[in-house]
């Protein structure tokens, strides 16, 4: 066990080490942060990325070597004193980790019995006996069980997850990264409160498996993931999408909508592109701190686009919805701003074994610490009672109450 | 009642149990320094009456707000000293054993006293933290800290025990290091079974509102130190030859882990807990 302390506190120290760098950032960063001998030793460590590192996952490992060997090692033994802990004649010829000094008489000695919660008596030739909660022996066993599977079930987990986001408006269909499987979004809506605080954002999807022609439907909100063809669909976040509108000499030429980050190129010039950079709803231009906006309602719009010729940036500005960009013939508006949707997919089989080993670890720590094995027994010397007891892991405790019942009889006689 | 009144009442009722409380641990003072007996059960009574006046504080914040009021700083902090004070209560009363109220009360005062330096506004939730699992999680959490600060204050006893010579007035009142070692181990059993309950239902909540339900983000990542100092104290305390003591030391840094999960996370690392 002395191995299984290090590792737990190796663990310790890694855990909380890592929580301490930032994680996942690049030699330049932590360069920047710390030094550049730190930086480079943060790098050749993996202190980076700690959780996922080598010698991480190879504690991980030991440890689990380490409990599956604890485990087989004490099964026999485990089941020989779980076998043992029940049978009177173990004990009776003994005397407990706890006796009586003052014998009792019989009717007494059962008032004991009842007293520390022993209901079921088993009688003797010369003795009474009873023992409770044998399942407790199998606490700490059934606990390393438990983070064994739950290991596990993470670690494959970790390896075999698939996660996709697809982002989009109402009506649009993407393909789920390169799976057969096609997303449309039916509809996208944002409940608000009273005070205008957002209470939910639901999407209504449809999933249409491209390989066999089927489809379903489901509602996605935030803590209410759907379920569809064994991935769960995550209403993750949302952003802003609008119409662009451009016409060449006054005549209008197309008009399509698209989302912060997306841009159009126009069409009988494919060369030049107008990019939307980001939306603002209550624009606001802050003389410090660039543009900003004022809230989250639709006061002010404006729109910050950049336009590139030939991979080239032209321009970069912000315009309102009541302004015009000019390029040569052509004429560039923004309209109908709305929000678009942002959808997490994550498929996980393994999830569900990290759940067992939770609940199974549950199990165990239930079973370790409130189903204790305690076992009492009166042994008959000329029509006297004198009473024994013992439970392994109550300790002083135990005793103090096995006396408290005991001592509670003495006195009355 | 409508809300305004219904929080306002809770606001009084708040201060006066941070009063009650304080005089609670002015009392266990007194009885612990001057040998007092009546003073830790009037103590006794007054951390009885603080926790009933505290339990109805929290029930009107509670229908004030239209929710549970555990999702922010201050809800979690008041909480939290409500979920000290029962399981501290109940420790008190099942070992009989007033002299856990000298050593527990001030951390106690500490925590509530931290809750009354925060913003009390009820604020509307934002669509993430509107979850069953979020009360589920909080509600597991606020009995296992309690039960570590439990767990705390007397394996502190044990220490000072350890070092302190057998006086008359020691063995009077705090109970020998065996029955200590024991109570703390049954503090810390209670608060590693609810601590274990907080994790997984924090991760069932995760797994639903964030599509992940581990991402080593630090406070997920420092309520699995706790977790793993708690257990090395367990395997610490199995050990005939390493008992008492070094778990003692493991219990106490624990508690600082808890409390360093709790605050120093919110404040010194960032992470998707930041709000609560
Ligand atoms: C994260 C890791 C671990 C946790 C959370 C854990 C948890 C526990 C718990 C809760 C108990 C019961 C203690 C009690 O009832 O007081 C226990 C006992 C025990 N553990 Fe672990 N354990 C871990 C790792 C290990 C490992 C790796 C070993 C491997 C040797 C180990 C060996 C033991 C032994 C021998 C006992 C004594 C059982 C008994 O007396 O019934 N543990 N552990």
């Amino acid at each position: 066990m002395q191995f299984a302390l290090i590792l737990l506190l190796l663990l310790v120290l890694a855990c909380a080490g890592g929580s301490f760098i930032t994680q996942g950032q690049t030699y330049e960063w932590y360069a920047a942060q710390y030094s550049e001998r730190a930086a480079g030793a943060i790098i050749a460590l993996g202190l980076d990325h700690v959780y996922q590192c080598w010698w991480f996952v190879a504690i991980t490992a030991f440890l689990c070597l380490n409990l599956i060997a604890c485990n087989l090692v004490r099964l026999p033994s485990l089941l020989k004193r779980y076998r043992q802990a029940g049978e009177a004649e173990r004990y009776v010829h003994t005397a407990g980790a706890v006796s009586a000094e003052e014998p009792l008489d019989e009717e007494q000695a059962r008032k004991v019995f009842s007293d520390l919660g022993f209901r079921q008596i088993t009688q003797g030739e010369g003795f009474l006996f009873a023992a409770r909660n044998r399942a407790g022996f199998w606490g700490a066993w059934v606990c390393h069980l438990g983070i064994l599977i739950l290991i596990i079930g993470f670690g494959f987990g970790q390896m075999a997850k698939e996660t996709y986001m697809v982002y989009g408006l109402p009506g649009q269909s993407k393909a789920i990264g390169d799976t057969s499987y096609i997303l449309t979004i039916d509809d996208f809506s944002i409940g608000l409160r009273e005070d205008d605080t957002v209470e939910q954002y639901t999407s209504r999807l449809t999933v249409h498996n491209a390989s066999d022609g089927t489809s379903q439907s489901a509602e996605a909100s935030v803590n209410a993931p759907a379920d569809m063809y064994g991935m769960r669909f995550y209403q993750n976040s949302t952003g802003w999408a609008a119409r662009v509108n451009i016409t060449e000499n006054g005549e209008p030429l197309q008009s399509e909508v698209i989302c912060v980050g997306e841009y159009v190129s126009v069409e009988d010039k494919p060369d030049l592109v107008v990019y939307l950079n980001a939306f603002y709803p209550d624009y606001y231009l802050d003389p410090g701190q660039g543009p900003m906006s004022l809230s989250s309602k639709i006061n002010n719009p404006a729109y910050l686009y950049s336009v590139f010729y030939m991979g080239q940036m032209l321009g970069m500005n912000a315009l309102l919805e009541t302004e015009e960009l000019t390029i040569d013939e052509y004429t560039v508006t923004f309209s109908e701003p709305q929000n678009f949707t942002i959808i997490q997919i994550k498929k996980d089989p393994f999830t569900f074994l990290a759940l067992i080993g939770g609940l199974v670890t549950l199990l165990g720590l239930v079973l370790a610490f409130y189903i204790q094995y305690s076992a009492v027994w009166a042994v008959e010397e000329n029509g006297k009672w004198t009473m024994h007891g013992t439970s392994p892991k109550g300790g002083v405790l135990f005793r103090d109450r096995f006396l408290r019942a005991v001592t509670g009889k003495e006195q009355e006689n | 009642m409508g809300k305004e009144q219904l929080l306002s009442l809770e606001n009084n009722l708040f201060t006066i149990t941070m009063l009650l409380y304080f005089a609670a641990m002015v009392l266990y003072f007194i009885f612990f320094a001057m040998k007092k007996e009546n003073m830790a059960k009037i103590g006794n009574r007054l951390l009885l009456v603080g926790f009933i006046l505290h339990s109805i504080a929290l029930i009107a914040r509670g229908i004030g707000a239209g929710r549970l009021p555990m999702t922010n700083q201050y809800e979690f902090a008041t909480s939290f000293a409500w979920g000290l004070c029962l399981v501290l209560l109940v420790f008190i009363h099942r070992y009989h054993f007033q002299a856990l109220g000298t050593f527990a009360t001030p951390v106690m005062f500490l925590i509530i006293g931290y809750a009354a330096m925060q913003n009390k506004d009820v604020r509307e939730l934002m669509p993430a933290l509107r979850s069953n699992w979020l009360g589920f999680h909080v509600s597991t959490a606020i009995i296992a800290y309690g039960a570590f600060g439990v767990s705390f204050a007397v394996s502190l006893m044990f220490l000072i025990r350890d070092k302190m010579s057998d006086t008359a007035f020691m063995t009077r009142h705090i109970p020998p290091k065996e029955n200590l070692d024991m109570i703390s181990y049954r503090a810390v059993s209670l608060g590693l079974l609810f601590l274990s309950f907080t994790i997984i239902t924090g991760a069932i909540w995760a797994e639903r509102a964030w599509g992940s339900y581990w991402s080593w983000d630090p406070k997920e990542t420092w309520s699995l130190v706790t977790w793993l100092i708690y257990a090395l104290y367990l395997h610490l305390r199995i050990r005939r030859d390493w008992h008492g003591r070094s778990a003692a030391i493991f219990a106490v840094i624990g508690f600082i882990a808890v409390i360093f999960t709790y605050i120093g996370v919110n404040t010194f690392l960032p992470g998707i807990h930041s709000y609560a």
